[in-house]
Parts: C-alpha cells; structure tokens; sequence
C-alpha cells in the first residue's frame, strides 16, 4: 500500500470535519440518533446502547423487545468506554469505520473492475475518477457524515459489502465471502447479493489464471464458504445470548416480518400501517419477492457487468429493502462514482439530484409538522418518503439505462453517437 | 267613586300637560283580576330576563321611564293626530310586546330566518304574528298600541335606544348608598349583569362590500378578498362555545377587589421599603402573597426559580403555579391560565393576577371540571412561561428549576392581561406563537364567538382598534400577522407554549367602555368550560391560517401558493441556468455531446416520443468543472455561520457597531470575492463563464429549495425573504464595452446593497423608529430562549445567496 498524500489528505480532512462537528456541536450525535431518518430499528445506537445496558447486567439483550441488532455488536461495544460520560471513543471507533470503508472504495477504483472487466470494456475510458475522488465523494457526502455521527450500526454492514466488493476485484474470493458472510449475519439482504459478487470472483478467477475452473462447483465451494461463515458467526452469537431461537426471532425475524412499523424513509411502514392484519402475512410475502426479483434479472441482463448490478441492487436495497435510512443511500451515492463514465449517457442526473434534495430538506419539515407542531399527518411525511424514493428510482434507473447503453455502444462501436429512439 | 283606571289610563282625549303622568302610568293598571293575571305570566320570563341582563335598577329606570313612555307617545301620536279616535289603553302588555320586539331583533341577528317549506320568514317578524293573532283570539285588545310597543321592542333591539339608560356612575352611587345588594333578595347589581350592556350580538358590517371609492380600488377589491377567504367556524363539535352559564358573578367581585388591595398595599410597601422607581417590579411580598391566596384556596402550590442570560442581560425570576385537581377526571389532561405580573408591553398585570386568583378560588369549587386547571403566576410575559413549559417537559436548560408539581397533558392555555384600572370596550386576542406558529384556529374561533357572542364584548386581532371590515383594514390585518409571523417572536407569553404544540391565545382588554373585570372573567370562564368539554386535543380546525378580520380567514391552501411560486422561480432559474452550461456557443458551433442530451432532456420530456440526441464525440465533450462553484457555494453558506455566531453571542451594547461594520462587510466582501474569483484565485486557471452559471445555479437552486421547505413552516419569513431575493433571479456576470459593464454593475452593486440583510435590518428600523439594538438583543433573546431560528434564515439562506448575488454581478468589473 502506497501511501499517497492526496489520499492521506482526503482521510485527514475527512476525521478532522467529523471531529470538528461533534465538538462543535455536542448535541449533534444525539439529535441524529434520534432522526427517523437515520436511525430505523436495526441500526439505531439508541436501541444498541439498550441492549448493551441488558446484555452487561447479564439479561438476555432482546428483552423488552427493543433491540434487534446482530449480538456480536455487544461484546465489540462494550469494550468501548461508557458513552455518557466520554462519547468521543466511540465517535472516533465511528470515524475510522468510515475511513476503512473509504479505502475499501480505494481499493475498489484503483482495480478498475468497473471500467475495464472480463467480459466487458467501457467505451469512455478516459472519463473516470481516481480511487482517491470516489473516497472523497464517500466520506463528504453529507449522508455519510449524518450516518457516521448518528454511530448508526449500518456501518458495519456497510463495511462487510465493501470489503467484499474489494476482495472479490482484488481475486481474494475466500475473503470476499467471509465479508459478505459477516454483512449478511449483521443485515440479512446482503446475502442477496451472493449471485453477482460470485460472478465477479469467478470473472476475476478467469482472468488471473489460465485454468478455469467449473462454474457450478466454483459458485457452490463459495456458497459454502459464505454458508460457514454465517453459521460460524451464528454460533459465536449462541455462545453469547445462549438462547438460540430467542436472538434469530429477535434479529433475523424481525427483518423479515417487519413488525415495527417506525415511520423511516422507506415505502414498507406506512402501507403496512394500512394493510388489514389477515393480507399482512401475503404481502410480506410479495415485498420480499419484489426485493430479491431484481438480483436475478439484473444479474442476467447485465451479466457481463457483474460488479455494476451489485451497485445496482444496491441502490434498489435503499428504495425497497423494509428499513431502509439514508445509510443505505449513502452507500449507493459511494458506488455511483465507480461509474463516472457513465455520468454522460445519463439523462435526468439533474432532475434526480434536485428531487433528493429537496425530500431530504422537506422530510424532516414535514416529521417536524406532523410528529412536533402536530399540524401536518403522516401523509406529508409518506408523501415525501415517497418523493425520496421516486429521486432514488430515476438515478438507479438512469444509470442502468446509461450501463445498457454504454454496453450496446461497446457492440456496436459503428453505431456511437447515434439517436436512441425511443418508441 | 274615583277610579284608578279611570285616573291612570292612556285616554288620548284626557291628555293635557297636568295629565301627563299618565303616559307612565298606563301599564301598571289593569281592568280587571283575569287580565292583570294573565299579563303578569306573560311578563314575568321575560322582564327576569331582562334584569338579569341588565341589572334591576337599570330595568326599573326604563320600565317607569322611557319604555312606557315612548310606546304612549307614539299611540298618542298616531290614535289622536292621524285616526281621530279615542281609545284608551291599560296594561303591561304594552312591556310584553315591547320585550318580544327586542328579542326578536336578537334571535334576527344569531339566526336570521325559519323556514316553512319552501318560504324563508325573516325572524324578527314573530312578535308581529303573535300581536296579530292575539288580536283575533281576543276582543277588547289594542292592535295599535302593542304595534307600537313592538317599534319601541325593535329600536331597543337594534341599540338605538342605549342613550336612555342611567349612566353607571349614579346607578352605583344609589346602589351603593342604599346597599341595595345587601336589602333586597335576589336583586341584581351593576356589577352582576351577564351580559354586555346592550346584549347584542356582534353584527358583522356588510356596508364596506359596496364601498367603492377607495384608494386601493385598483388593486383589488372586498368582493376578490371574499372570494379567496372564508368565513371561520367552530369545527370541534367539542367545544360549544358559550353553550353554558357564565356563574362568575356577583359576591365574587368583592373577593377580587379584597385580592387586589392586598396585592396593591404589598406592592406599594415593597416599592417604598426598596425605594424603586420602576413601577412594574414585583416585590417578594407580592408573589408571597400570591402563594399563601392560591394555597389558602385549596389548591396545590409550587415554585420553580430560573435564569436566562442573552446578549450579557440576565433575565430572572420565580414562577408560582397552582393545580386544581379535576374532581371528575384522572389527571391525565390540564387547561393553563397564565397571569403574568408584567403584560406583553411590560405594564404591570395588577388586575389579570388578582382576576387570575379569584378564578382559582372560585374555579376549585366547581366539581364539573374534567381537566386539571393551572393557574400560572409569571414575573414576565417573556421568560416566565418559557421556563415553566420547558420544565413541564423536561427540556429546560441548567438556570432553569425542573417543576416539583406536575399534572398531564396540556390541552390549551389561555393568558389573561388586566393592566389598567378603567373599565374596558373590546378584547384583543394575541395568538402569534414563536417562529410563526399559529394555534389551532378553534381557540380563536371559541375566543371570539364567546367573547362576541355570549358576552357582547367586541373582539379585536393584530392591534386593529377600528375595524371596518373594509378592503384596507383587511389588509392591513393581514399585513401585520404575515409581518409578526415572519419575524417569529413571541408576541406575548402565550407564544412559548406553541412549540410543544399546545394551542394558547393571550386576552388583553383594550379601550374604555362598559365592560369590566366580571365580564372578563366570565369569558374566561367560558373559555375554561369550552375546554373543559374537549374529548382530544385540538385538531379539527386549520393551523396554518391568515386572519383578516375576527370572523374571516384565508386558509393554506389559498396562500401558499404564493411563497411556492416565488420559491420556485429560484429553482427554474437554477434548472434554466444549468442546461446553459450544456451549450458552448461562443467556443464551438458543434453543440457536443452528453451536455447536449442533458440540455434538452426537459424541453421535449412532454413529447409522446422522446428523441435523444447521444453523440459521442468524447474529445468535444465539456466537462461541467463543478469543483470550484460546489467549494464556493458551500463555503459561502457555512460563512453566514460567522454572522449568525456573532449577531447571538456578543453583548447588546456592540449590536449597533456590528450592524454597520457588516454593512461595510457586505460592501467589500463581493468585490474582494470577485477579483479573487477573475483573477483565479492566483494558482489555478481563470474562472470560465460556465462555472459563474454554475454557482449561480447552484445557489439559486439552494435559495429555492430552502424556500420552499420553509414555506411550509413559517410562510410569511418565506413569502418575505423570496420577496428581497427575488432580483437575484435576474442578475448574473454583464458582458459588453468596459464602460457600460462598470457603469450597469456598479450601480447594480449599489441597488443590491441596499437589499443586504444589515441594510434592510437598518431601513426597517429606521422607518418603525426602533433602536437596532433593542431589535437584536430581542432577536438574540428569541435565539437564546425561545428557540427562534428567524436568523439563521436570513444568515445562513438569504446572506449567501445575496453574496453569491453580488459577485457575479461584481466579477464584470474584474
């Protein structure tokens, strides 16, 4: 690892802004741990920081219903110093997260697996960003910092898919797999994201050595490796909780059946609000089936870029996954940059940026009108979750758009620069 | 034989000048038994009524007096001139048509008409039906003399008759000389009657709609102003406002002045032991006294001690409250009533505490309450409620004392203010909250019905003393709340309760007319039963309202989208200004490539087919060189933190110096920017003229996008500041000859100057004649207490963009 002064000074810049606002303002992290929109039930520091009072009394962490994180979070937390009287180390625990996280994106870039791959070769080479510009836009994106601040357990699982990502481009496919393992012990619908991360190993493999090795025995060796990473973690968790089938209701369970309907910025809570309790259980059901729909298609149509559908899926986590918060968009802003010379075949980047921003000012009016000033309803902050969501689905969109075009361009290099009709 | 009736009847033959007496006489003689009886019946609800609307010696003047009379003179008038004849009159039926009359004219004002099938029968015309089938029914029965009773009724009614009545001052002197109220059972004082003097009901003035003369008739008119407003109604079914018997009468008048002299000789003594010249402090024995009436009443008492510190002025003081316990609920829901020492104008409140603690007393023995009642004693309209509604849930800064007592959820709060010693004419709801929150347009709505109403005390809104419901007075209405919405202080100390989403309205009487502190304390009374009656908190009605009189508003689906417009012109020109940057026509015909798909993605997004032009002619394709402008403009917006910072933080003696030093501030700053912007910042490359378009743009598009969130806060601080910044949609970098380009620019700096925060802050000063210092050390009071956040809109939203502003235009002279 060459330590290059831009980046030394991207990083330094990076920890010193996030120093600054938490001395700045002290009440900073506290009012964002309490922000609907950053902390959901999953990964709120509120609820982790009840779950460790539970688990260092010595009573089961998921009592009282409260805390539904990973418990292997608790032994890690609760090395750290008490958070009341000294927030700072965890604050810095926090930061240097983040700045692990930013190199992984490094790492990411600098490979040039999302230019360049086996299968596939972008035609506008030249228009990219160096590793260093892709940590910058992760680590100053003002999501990042909210969700770094709020110490939102995201982050973790946020770590677990980029150090995938990374080790899968850097060929490294066991260690891959054992990140991915612990992104989905912490959150479950990483494992989602298997399929493509596999593709991008075994793409990876190909290139790198000259024997190729079976497809089918590749993917189940490494379906293997994740399964024993998880239930190697899960069995580290029952020697802590030692109540096994209490903490996989408590964690696991509540992913899937989503009983807490917190309003948060995604689409589930209010129209499980309104569903009738005997459609509860189908459409559950259906949202599940809607969210894992798109690995399969995405994976097919864009099967020669397999890392592209991972930032995809990405993106679609944020909008349809059950607690979503703006972690996960951050995540998919982090990735979004890989694809810089995608940017000019988009077409509504503008249109998308300004509908983000302006949900993500008017949200928290309207929460504060409706929670606060008791002068709006539910239906202001639905409808702006709902506009987030529309911003999200058109970038995501567009960018696909401009994949598949970039990829039909890469077919045809004598149709370039010709009119797209659509019809 | 002499015969009464015979002596005392209306004969109009009989009347001379010495026979006068019988115009007075007439109705308390009557022909016989059956007649007097059947009479008396029909009188006695009536006459009741009427006494106990305006007391016995009042009724008994105009009964003897000019209620006999005047009917007298006009059947005289119209038996003896006009008819010829000479029919004579007996018997207090004339009182009972007369009665009818004016209630009629009464039931005509609150319901206008009844309908049969498909007719619609004015209501006034009751007792004209009655006295024509009574007529018919009955022989030996004057038509023509109860007609006339029934004109004098109407007259009565309508108010034209007031002049009649003694003036107060002699009916108390006779009451009290007599002691009246201590001789004779159930007789009713001055002091007692429920309603207001002439107990009509609030007219609303239709005459204004045809007034067509007025200066601002091109403008607009009343009938547009109806057209986008609407009549306000009580939407909580809950309430029922002025549904019940206002009972604070009477024997309660007595306890109220022996308060108010204990409190009076306290507060004289403790001003002369201290030997203070301000009249409003509140001495310990006061507030003592305050504690051992409120405990002596059986309420539960406590106190809570705090400290403020703005701008180096430290506010501080102690807080007395009370709690009566709901006999008939369960402590889970509370009404306040505030009385503060000092009102909003810093008078002293003698009147409203002592008002205040009668209530208490007399509140604790009623057992219909539902609602726990607190009865809150502030030293001041500004910190006291603030500190104890902080505390009440738990939120309260280290100066201030967490409550020792507390009691459920607060469903509303009223504020009572008394800070004269005559008698008042109309009451003046405040209801401006802090940051521009309004309460529930209910509270207003059961104010001003109750107080209108029930109590026949006018009610006014935003210190508009004259209102003629005229174009311009709704307008000036209108003006004055958007002005106090926009600046977001607190307009009195029912202000601090409406961010914890408790509606509140302060009572100020206002004026000198009849009304005194009984009737106030009867609405209030009324009020608290009002409240009383709530199921759940008040929701039903608007939030977001305009009032421009007490019985018409514009709701937020009318005026919003004013502020929305204007918030959007900034993000349109942001968009406009973004898809410019897609173009190089000065550098190359050839328009290249993606910036080209992106520049006309919006202009053909309607079309049924969408055609995209993607060419990729990668060594043409310019890149947006978004570095620079994103830096600038973020930095910019975190430099308004430096004002904000400062204009909060350093003490109120240096607001003046600050003011002007940032007038030179925002003098310099753009220019310094701009050369350093032209210049390229002395390492890098030259600024181009797609990055000016792009800060533009991206300022523009931070304006618009803070304006419009804000607009769903606080309207009128947006509707204002998109106002001020509404040129900098149309400014940007000049090109041309030199001469011209310094000559539009610097005269374009000087006109913008005079739009710069500090300037408009001096302007505004300058014109209402206020010091900027007692305006700052308010705002800077607003920040540190209340929780206002009017400056960091105008620091951190309107100074960037103005700055930003500036230097393109600016940057033409570099």
């Amino acid at each position: 690892m060459a330590v290059d002064r831009r980046m030394v000074g991207v990083f330094g810049v990076a920890f010193v802004l996030r120093l600054l606002l938490i001395c700045l303002f002290p009440a900073l992290p506290d009012l964002l741990t309490g922000r609907v929109e950053v902390s959901t039930p999953v990964n709120s520091f509120k609820r982790l920081q009840e779950g460790l009072y539970l688990y260092t009394r010595n009573v089961s962490p998921y009592d009282g219903g409260v805390f539904h994180q990973a418990p292997l979070l608790l032994p890690i937390f609760s090395l750290l110093p008490d958070i009341h009287s000294n927030p700072i180390p965890t604050a810095i625990f926090y930061f240097l997260v983040d700045l692990v996280n930013a190199y992984a994106l490094v790492t990411i870039s600098e490979s040039g697996q999302s230019i360049q791959s086996r299968l596939h070769s972008a035609v506008r080479k030249h228009i990219q960003w160096d590793g260093v510009s892709v940590a910058a836009w992760f680590l100053f994106n003002p999501f990042t910092i909210a969700t770094c601040l709020a110490r939102s357990t995201s982050v973790f699982t946020t770590s677990g898919i980029l150090f995938a990502v990374s080790n899968a481009v850097g060929g490294n496919s066991v260690n891959a797999m054992l990140a991915l393992g612990f992104a989905s012990y912490l959150s479950l619908y990483p494992a989602l994201l298997f399929i493509p991360l596999v593709l991008v190993c075994y793409d990876q493999r190909l290139e790198s050595s000259k024997k190729s090795p079976k497809a089918v025995g590749y993917v189940l060796q490494h379906a293997a490796i994740l399964a024993a990473s998880v239930v190697g973690l899960l069995a580290l968790s029952y020697l802590i909780t030692g109540n096994f089938w209490e903490f996989i209701s408590a964690t696991y369970g509540f992913h899937l059946l989503v009983p807490d309907l917190t309003p948060n910025v995604g689409l589930w809570w209010y129209f499980f609000i309104e569903m009738f309790d005997s459609f509860r259980e189908f459409f559950i059901g259906v949202f599940w089936l809607h969210l894992a729909s798109y690995v399969g298609g995405l994976t097919a149509r864009l099967r020669r870029q397999p890392l592209f559908v991972i930032a995809s899926l990405l993106g679609v986590f944020a909008i349809f996954k059950p607690y979503p918060s703006i972690s996960d968009a951050s995540l998919y802003f982090a990735m979004l940059p890989l694809y810089r010379h995608l940017f000019p075949l988009m077409r509504y980047t503008f249109f998308a940026i300004s509908a983000i921003l302006y949900s993500s000012l008017l949200g928290p009016a309207f929460y504060h009108l409706w929670i606060y000033a008791g002068s709006g309803n539910a239906n202001f902050f639905y409808a702006i979750t709902l506009v987030w969501s529309l911003g999200l689905s058109i970038l995501l969109a567009d960018s696909i758009f401009s994949a598949l075009r970039d990829e039909w361009e890469q077919d045809h290099p004598e149709e370039q620069g010709t009119e797209v009709k659509q019809v | 034989m002499w015969s009464v009736v015979q002596w005392g009847a209306l004969i109009p033959d009989e009347i001379n000048l010495g026979t006068m007496y019988r115009l007075n006489t007439y109705p308390l003689i009557h022909t016989g038994f059956f007649h007097a009886l059947l009479n008396a019946l029909a009188l006695t609800p009536l006459l009741e009524r009427f006494e106990a609307e305006h007391g016995t010696l009042t009724s008994i003047a105009l009964f003897v007096g000019p209620l006999s009379t005047f009917p007298a003179g006009i059947y005289l008038l119209i038996e003896k001139v006009i008819l010829h004849s000479n029919t004579s009159v007996v018997g207090s039926s004339i009182w009972v048509f007369l009665l009818l009359g004016s209630e009629a004219i009464r039931t005509y004002k609150s319901n206008p008409h009844f309908s049969l099938g498909p007719y619609k029968i004015p209501t006034w015309t009751s007792p004209l039906f009655a006295c024509v089938v009574l007529s018919i029914l009955v022989s030996n029965v004057s038509f023509l003399g109860h007609l006339c009773a029934i004109l004098i009724g109407y007259l009565f009614g309508l108010g034209y008759l007031k002049f009649l009545v003694p003036p107060e001052k002699i009916l108390r002197w006779i009451e009290g000389k007599l002691n009246l109220l201590g001789r004779l059972p159930h007789y009713i004082s001055v002091d007692q009657k429920t309603f207001g003097r002439y107990g009509v009901l609030p007219s609303s003035n239709n005459a204004a709609n045809g007034n067509n003369g007025t200066p601002m008739n091109f403008l607009g008119t009343n009938q547009r102003l109806d057209d986008n407003s609407r009549r306000t109604y009580i939407s909580e079914n809950a309430l029922l406002p002025g549904q019940v018997h206002a009972y604070f009468t009477g024997s309660e008048q007595n306890i109220f002045r022996g308060y108010k002299q204990e409190l009076q000789t306290l507060l004289n003594e403790g001003r002369k032991a201290e030997d203070q010249e301000a009249e409003v402090e509140v001495t310990p024995a006061a507030s003592n006294k305050v504690h051992s009436i409120l405990q002596a009443a059986g309420l539960k008492v406590a106190t809570q001690k705090y400290e403020y510190t703005s701008a180096g002025i430290t506010h501080q003081g102690e807080n007395i409250y009370g709690i009566i316990h709901a006999p008939r609920g369960d402590a889970t829901e509370a009404i306040v009533l505030v009385a503060a020492w000092k009102t909003a104008d810093d008078e002293l409140n003698l009147k409203g505490v002592t008002l205040a603690l009668t209530l208490a007393r007399y509140f604790k023995r009623w057992s219909l309450w539902s609602k726990d009642i607190i009865f809150l004693f502030t030293p001041d309209s500004k910190t006291g409620t603030q500190a104890w509604i902080d505390a009440y849930h738990d939120l309260h800064p280290e100066s201030v004392q967490p409550l020792p007592l507390k009691s459920g959820a607060l469903q509303g709060a009223v504020v009572i203010e008394y800070p004269f010693e005559h008698h008042f004419q109309k009451l003046h709801i405040v209801y401006d909250g802090v940051n521009g929150q309004l309460p529930n347009l209910d509270l207003f709505n059961t104010a001003v019905a109750i107080a209108g109403g029930q109590m026949g005390i006018g009610a006014n809104l935003q210190e508009m003393w004259e209102h003629n419901d005229s174009y311009e007075a709704r307008l000036q209405t209108m003006m004055r709340g958007m002005t106090k919405q926009g600046l977001g202080y607190a307009t009195g100390a029912h202000s601090s309760f409406m961010p914890y989403h408790i509606d509140a309205i302060t009572l100020q009487p206002k004026g000198e007319g009849w009304e005194d502190e009984m009737a106030l304390g009867r609405t209030i009374e009324s009020m608290c039963r009002s409240l009383n009656n709530l199921l759940e908190h008040l929701h039903q009605s608007f939030f977001f309202y305009l009032l421009m009189h007490s019985n018409r508003f514009v709701s937020i689906g009318t005026y919003l989208p004013s502020a929305m417009l204007i918030a959007g012109n900034f993000t349109i020109m942001a968009i406009a200004l973004w898809m410019r940057t897609g173009y190089y026509p000065e550098s190359k015909p050839d328009t290249p490539a993606g910036e080209k798909s992106k520049s006309e993605k919006t202009s053909k997004t309607g079309a049924q087919k969408i055609e995209k032009a993607v060419k990729v002619n990668e060594t043409a394709l310019p890149e947006r060189l978004m570095a620079l402008p994103l830096t600038l403009v973020t930095g910019l917006h975190l430099l308004g933190l430096v004002p904000l910072w400062t204009f909060n933080n350093i003490f109120h003696q240096y607001f003046t110096t600050a003011t002007y030093i940032f007038v030179v501030v925002d003098i310099v700053l753009p220019l310094f920017l701009a050369a350093l912007l032209s210049n390229g910042l002395g390492v890098s490359k030259p600024i181009i003229p797609q990055q000016y378009h792009l800060i533009k743009s991206f300022a523009l598009l931070l304006l618009g996008l803070s304006l419009s969130t804000l607009a769903t806060l606080n309207f009128s601080l947006s509707f204002m500041i998109g106002l001020l910044c509404a040129p900098l949609s149309f400014i940007g970098r000049l090109q041309g000859p030199a001469a011209l380009r310094y000559g539009v620019s610097s005269l374009g700096l000087v006109l913008l100057n005079l739009l710069s925060p500090p300037i408009v802050l001096l302007g505004v000063c300058w014109y209402t004649g206020v010091s900027v210092e007692t305006v700052l050390t308010q705002a800077a009071f607003g920040w540190d207490v209340w929780g206002m956040w009017t400056q960091v809109v105008v620091w951190c939203v309107w100074w960037p963009a103005w700055l930003i502003g500036c230097v393109q235009l600016g940057s033409s002279i570099f």
